[in-house]
C-alpha cells in the first residue's frame, strides 16, 4: 500500500510541471514542495521526537546564507553550497541542541525560540559578513549542462524538479528513520523520556542526533530558497512566523507522519493562495481563523484523520 | 554617573509596564498551562482602543483605561468560553498552536482595518520630561508607572486576600485537588483568563503616550513577555515583576554600556542562561 502510494506520487511529481505552462502555478507548486521540505524537517524532530522547536527558520537561515555567501565570495558552485548549507545547519544544530535539550516541554520550545532570535539579531548587525538588513543578492547562476542542453535559470522548470528530488529524498529519509531502531529510540524519548532512559536509551544523544538530521534538511532548504529567490535578508529568512509556518504544516498535515508535511504543505499553499486572491489585504486572517478550525477540529492533522479512517475501514 | 542614574530610572519604567504585561502571562500559564502566544495581540488590542476612544472622544489613555480594563477583561472570558476551552484537553501543542493561530488572525484583522501605518499619540502635558534631579523622566511614562503598581496591587491584594484569589491559587497548585475542594475549576479559568487579558489590555492603553503602536506590535512584545516570565519562574507573579524589571534595566543599561544594536540579544542570552541554569527562574519559584 506504502509503496503504491509512494510510487503514485512520484509519477505525479514527475508529470505535474508538464499538466501547465502556467508560470504561476509552477511556481505555486514549487512551494507547495519547499513547504514539504520545510514540515519534513521539523516533523523529523516535533513529531517523530517530540520536540517541540520554535527556531527551526535558525537552521534555514544558516543553509541560505551559507549558500549565498559560499557562491558570492567564494564562487563556490551553489549546488554544492547548498549541501554545505545543510552541512553547516547539522553542525550548528550541535551545539544548540546540547544547550536546549537539557530542557524540556514548554522550556525547550522558548529556548529554540531564543536561539533563533539571537541568530536573526546576530546576521542583523555582522554587517560585514551578511550585509545586514541590506540583504543580499545573486543576479546570475553558472551555467550547468545536463545532456548538451544549459539549464534556463530563468525558467521554472528547473527548480521544481530541483525541490521535488529534495522533498522526496526528505520524505525517503523519515520513513527510512521511521523504520529503524533509531525511530524506536525517538518514539520511546517522545513517548516517555524517563522511561526511555531507564532502558538505557541516551536521550540527550537521541534527540541531538534527530535535530541535526532535522537541521540539515531545513539547511538544505534554506540553500534552495536562497538560489530560487535569489535575494535573501534576516527578517525574511530567520522570521518568527517563519518558524511557526514550518510546525503549522507539520499539524496540519499530522504529526509524526510521513506523508502529513505533504498534504500540510498542499492544504496550507492552496489555501493561502485562494485566500490572497479572494480578500487580498487580509488574507492572513482567513489564514489564521482556518489554522485554529483544523487544530480544534483535526487535531492529529488532515493526513493524521484519513489514516485513522483508512485504518478503521481495514477493521 | 547621571548616565547610570538615567538608564536605571527609564529602565524601571518601561520594565514596571512589562511586569504587568508578563503577570497576566503567567497567571493564565499557572492556572492552565498554556503559554498563551496571542498575549502580546490583547497589548496591541489595548493600544489600539486608547488611541481610538483618544482620537475620537478626546478621552485621556489614563482616564480610558478604567473603560478598557474591564472591556478587555470581558473580552478575555469569553475568548476563553468560545475559543479555548475546547481546544485546551486537546493537549499542550495543540493549544499553542491554536493561540499562534488566534494571534495572526488577531493581528491582521487590526492591519486590514487599521492598516499598518505606525501611530503615536502625544498628550499635550507630557511633551517634555520632568526633570528632578537633573534625570529627565518622560512623563507619561511616569503616570503609566504608578498606575501600573497600583494596579499590579490590586491584583496582588485580589490573588492573596480574597476567596477569588485563593481559589485561582489553588488551582494553579493542584487543579484536580482544588476541584475536590469544591472550586469551580472551569469558572476559575475563565475568570484568571478574563484577568490575564485584562493586565495585557490596560498595559497597552498605559504605554500607548510612550511607544509607537502598530498592528503588529504583539509579537515583539511577547517574545519579550517569554524572557521575563522564565528570568522571573513560569507561573509566579512576584517573578513576573523581577523579571519585567530586571529585563527593563538589562535593555537600558545594554544600550548604553554594550550597544544598542545588541541590545535585545544581551536579554535573549540571559533568557538562555537563566533557562539551562536556574530553570524554576532566578528565584527558584517558577514550575518545571
Amino acid at each position: 500500500m506504502t509503496r503504491i502510494l509512494a510510487a503514485a506520487g512520484i509519477a505525479l511529481l514527475l508529470v505535474a510541471p508538464l499538466l501547465t505552462g502556467n508560470t504561476f502555478y509552477q511556481h505555486l507548486m514549487i512551494m507547495v514542495l519547499f513547504s514539504t521540505l520545510l514540515g519534513t524537517s521539523w516533523n523529523l524532530l516535533g513529531g517523530f521526537a517530540g520536540q517541540v522547536s520554535f527556531g527551526h527558520a535558525a537552521f534555514l537561515g544558516v543553509g541560505a546564507y551559507t549558500t549565498m555567501l559560499f557562491y558570492l565570495k567564494l564562487n563556490l558552485s551553489p549546488w554544492l553550497g547548498m549541501l554545505a548549507g545543510g552541512g553547516l545547519g547539522a553542525l550548528f544544530a550541535l551545539p544548540i541542541g546540547l544547550i536546549c535539550f537539557r530542557l524540556r516541554g514548554p522550556y525547550f520550545s522558548l529556548a529554540t525560540l531564543a536561539v533563533a532570535e539571537i541568530v536573526r539579531l546576530v546576521a542583523l548587525n555582522w554587517e560585514q559578513l551578511t550585509n545586514g538588513p541590506v540583504g543580499l543578492l545573486i543576479t546570475t547562476l553558472p551555467q550547468i549542462s545536463i545532456a548538451g542542453r544549459a539549464i534556463d535559470w530563468e525558467s521554472k522548470i528547473p527548480f521544481y524538479y530541483l525541490v521535488a528530488t529534495l522533498a522526496v529524498l526528505a520524505m525517503t529519509l523519515i520513513y527510512a528513520v521511521s523504520r529503524s531502531r533509531f525511530g524506536a529510540y525517538l518514539a520511546a524519548v517522545r513517548e516517555d523520556i524517563d522511561s526511555a532512559e531507564a532502558v538505557g536509551i541516551d536521550s540527550v544523544r537521541v534527540r541531538v542526533l534527530a535535530l541535526a538530521l532535522s537541521a540539515f534538511v531545513a539547511g538544505v532548504a534554506g540553500g534552495f530558497y536562497a538560489l530560487y529567490f535569489r535575494y535573501i535578508d534576516p527578517d525574511a529568512v530567520f522570521a518568527i512566523s517563519l518558524s511557526v509556518e514550518m510546525v503549522f504544516i507539520a499539524v496540519v498535515g499530522g504529526l509524526a507522519t510521513t506523508a502529513g508535511p505533504i498534504v500540510g504543505a498542499v492544504v496550507l499553499v492552496s489555501v493561502a493562495e485562494v485566500f490572497r486572491e479572494r480578500f487580498a489585504a487580509g488574507h492572513l486572517i482567513f489564514y489564521g481563523l482556518f489554522m485554529m478550525l483544523v487544530i480544534r477540529y483535526l487535531p492529529e492533522g488532515i493526513w493524521g484523520r484519513l489514516r485513522l479512517l483508512f485504518r478503521f475501514a481495514q477493521g | 554617573m547621571e548616565i547610570f542614574l538615567q538608564s536605571v530610572v527609564s529602565g524601571v519604567l518601561t520594565g514596571s509596564l512589562y511586569a504587568m504585561i508578563a503577570i497576566g502571562l503567567t497567571i493564565v500559564f499557572g492556572v492552565m498551562r498554556i503559554i498563551n502566544l496571542a498575549h502580546g495581540e490583547m497589548v496591541m488590542l489595548g493600544m489600539f482602543g486608547a488611541y481610538w476612544s483618544y482620537v475620537l472622544w478626546g478621552l485621556d489613555p489614563f482616564v480610558s483605561v478604567v473603560l478598557w480594563s474591564p472591556l478587555m477583561f470581558a473580552g478575555g472570558m469569553l475568548a476563553y468560553r468560545f475559543l479555548l476551552k475546547d481546544v485546551i484537553p486537546k493537549g499542550e501543542l495543540n493549544t499553542l498552536l491554536y493561540t499562534a493561530g488566534l494571534s495572526l488572525f488577531i493581528a491582521n484583522l487590526a492591519l486590514f482595518f487599521w492598516t499598518g501605518d505606525y501611530r503615536t499619540l502625544n498628550l499635550p502635558y507630557a511633551l517634555m520630561p520632568a526633570r528632578p534631579f537633573g534625570i529627565a523622566v518622560p512623563i507619561a511614562l511616569a503616570i503609566a508607572f504608578g498606575m501600573a503598581i497600583a494596579l499590579t496591587a490590586a491584583l496582588y491584594v485580589l490573588l492573596s486576600r480574597t476567596d477569588l484569589g485563593r481559589a485561582i491559587r489553588a488551582t494553579a497548585q493542584d487543579p484536580q485537588s482544588a476541584a475536590l475542594m469544591g472550586v469551580n475549576v472551569q469558572q476559575i479559568s475563565m475568570i484568571t483568563f478574563g484577568l490575564g487579558t485584562a493586565l495585557a489590555g490596560a498595559a497597552g492603553v498605559l504605554l500607548v503616550p510612550s511607544l509607537y503602536l502598530y498592528p503588529t506590535v504583539g509579537e515583539i512584545l511577547i517574545v519579550k513577555c517569554f524572557v521575563i516570565v522564565v528570568l522571573g519562574g513560569l507561573g509566579s507573579v512576584p517573578g513576573a515583576i523581577a523579571g519585567g524589571i530586571l529585563l527593563g534595566l538589562v535593555e537600558s543599561l545594554g544600550a548604553v554600556y554594550v550597544s544598542v544594536a545588541y541590545k535585545d540579544t544581551i536579554g535573549f542570552v540571559l533568557f538562555l542562561l537563566v533557562l539551562l541554569f536556574r530553570p524554576a527562574g532566578l528565584f527558584g519559584v517558577g514550575r518545571t
